[in-house]
């Protein structure tokens, strides 16, 4: 669907809880029954999704296309970051069938690149890890032409859990270190911080195979500076990261941070030169990129993967880059 | 747009086959099931009016969420007849948001 350009003046949601949004956060909402099959399929299986869990905005798109981000582990989380929608609370106990469950959607969505993420499990003894890693061996031995990429939380910094996980060969590491030092106090939970997942970025390069990619992800328009942004690019690239995501931060629905600016299309064109000066191979960034966003991208045209503006105008580049 | 019986006997031609068609309740599609349950949205405004033509895929209504702006595409053509929600009504998955003439019978 192409969107005419807004004509709209009112923005009635901004009155009562937000800023209004920039016409560059307009998307198409679904044409009925378009999501039908994703829902429905992840819904037998009971499988959760960040998708759902963190009211990605992009949800209907990628759900149309017949993509999902799988998130393991139960859907509560043991930390309590002030952008995220997760809920917090007392986490269930990990289910020993999902790591198959996982395989059987990834099957029966014909996926070729499936991205699996989780709560934080700080009350488990090794935060999940070992079934981070059951869930790769699940979805190798079920689709064994897929490729993998799994979001990690911090681990606690600790190597063995990521060793863990990194044991288990998936194609993309990703572990988003969310935003700049100066606010890593105020957005994430206290037991998170910057330098540990400089480390846990750091440690997932030294112990995966030079093929196999290390991304993180930031978010904009929490009040961080260009200079901070370009300073965090580096250190990420310099912890091994040789993928980044940056998208703009939407608060979402019982979300403790505000948003406290809407960063332009050409600031993300910037932010992704910068990037890709500094030397990343593979950029994604725009007002409504999330970590997982056309994750798909990075496997089969690992480059400069710019989105100027709402989600439908992704701009791949020209085929002899990819 | 709901014509009296004093209006046909006035305008015969109305009676022609773009009023002659099935009405239809446009429902607000599924987002995916968070929507329903976690997220509402309110209704930005309509750029349409009642009596408008429109075809599959046009622009119907717009939408606002806690994140974005959202435009409600047609799903069949037809013609505005009704519209269920105002500007500002809080609106969720399934709710009827207006109602269209088809030209299928």
């Amino acid at each position: 669907m192409v969107l005419k350009p807004p004509t709209s003046k009112t923005d009635p949601v901004a009155t009562a809880s937000r800023k209004p949004l920039p016409p560059w956060l307009r998307l198409a909402w679904p044409q009925p029954g378009a999501v039908d099959r994703v829902r429905d399929l992840l819904a037998s299986l009971s499988l959760n999704t960040v998708c759902r869990s963190a009211q990605c905005p992009n949800q209907g798109e990628c759900w149309s296309r017949g993509t999902a981000t799988f998130m393991i582990l139960g859907n509560i989380c043991s930390r309590n970051c002030a952008f995220c929608g997760v809920d917090t609370g007392v986490p269930t106990p990990p289910e020993a069938d999902e790591p198959g469950r996982i395989a059987e959607a990834a099957h029966l969505l014909e996926l070729r690149h499936a991205v699996v993420t989780s709560v934080t499990r700080d009350d488990l003894p090794d935060g999940g890890a070992a079934h981070f890693a059951e869930v790769i061996r699940a979805l190798r031995a079920g689709c064994p032409q897929i490729s993998i990429e799994v979001l990690t939380p911090d681990f606690g910094g600790q190597r063995d859990r990521v060793a863990r996980v990194a044991e288990a060969r998936p194609d993309v590491f990703a572990h988003n270190v969310e935003t700049i030092p100066r606010l890593h106090r105020l957005l994430r939970d206290p037991r998170a911080s910057y330098t540990r997942s400089l480390e846990v970025l750091r440690m997932a390069r030294e112990l995966l195979p030079e093929t196999c990619h290390v991304k993180s992800g930031l978010m904009a328009g929490c009040g961080e500076t260009e200079s901070e942004v370009m300073d965090t690019l580096a250190d990420l690239y310099a912890a091994g990261c040789d993928a980044v995501t940056i998208g703009q931060y939407l608060k979402p629905r019982g979300g403790r941070a505000e948003v406290m600016d809407y960063v332009t299309p050409e600031q993300f064109a910037q932010y992704a030169k910068k990037a890709r000066e500094l030397g990343f191979s593979f950029v994604m960034a725009g007002p409504l990129v999330r970590s997982s966003y056309h994750a798909e991208t990075l496997m089969h045209h690992a480059c400069e993967c710019t989105i100027t503006h709402a989600g439908n105008n992704i701009s791949l580049p020209p085929a002899n880059l990819a | 747009m709901v014509f009296s019986a004093e209006f046909m006997r006035l305008f015969p031609g109305a009676k022609g086959p773009r009023f002659m068609g099935k009405s239809v309740e446009i429902t607000l599609p599924d987002f995916g099931g968070g929507t329903a349950e976690t997220l509402e949205a309110i209704v930005s405004w309509w750029p349409v009016e009642v009596g408008d033509g429109l075809n599959t895929g046009d622009d119907l209504l717009e939408i606002a969420t806690d994140k974005a702006n959202f435009v409600v595409p047609c799903p069949c053509a037809g013609v505005l007849m009704e519209k269920r929600v105002n500007e500002e009504d809080r609106v969720r998955v399934g709710d009827v948001v207006a109602v269209l003439k088809t030209q299928e019978s």
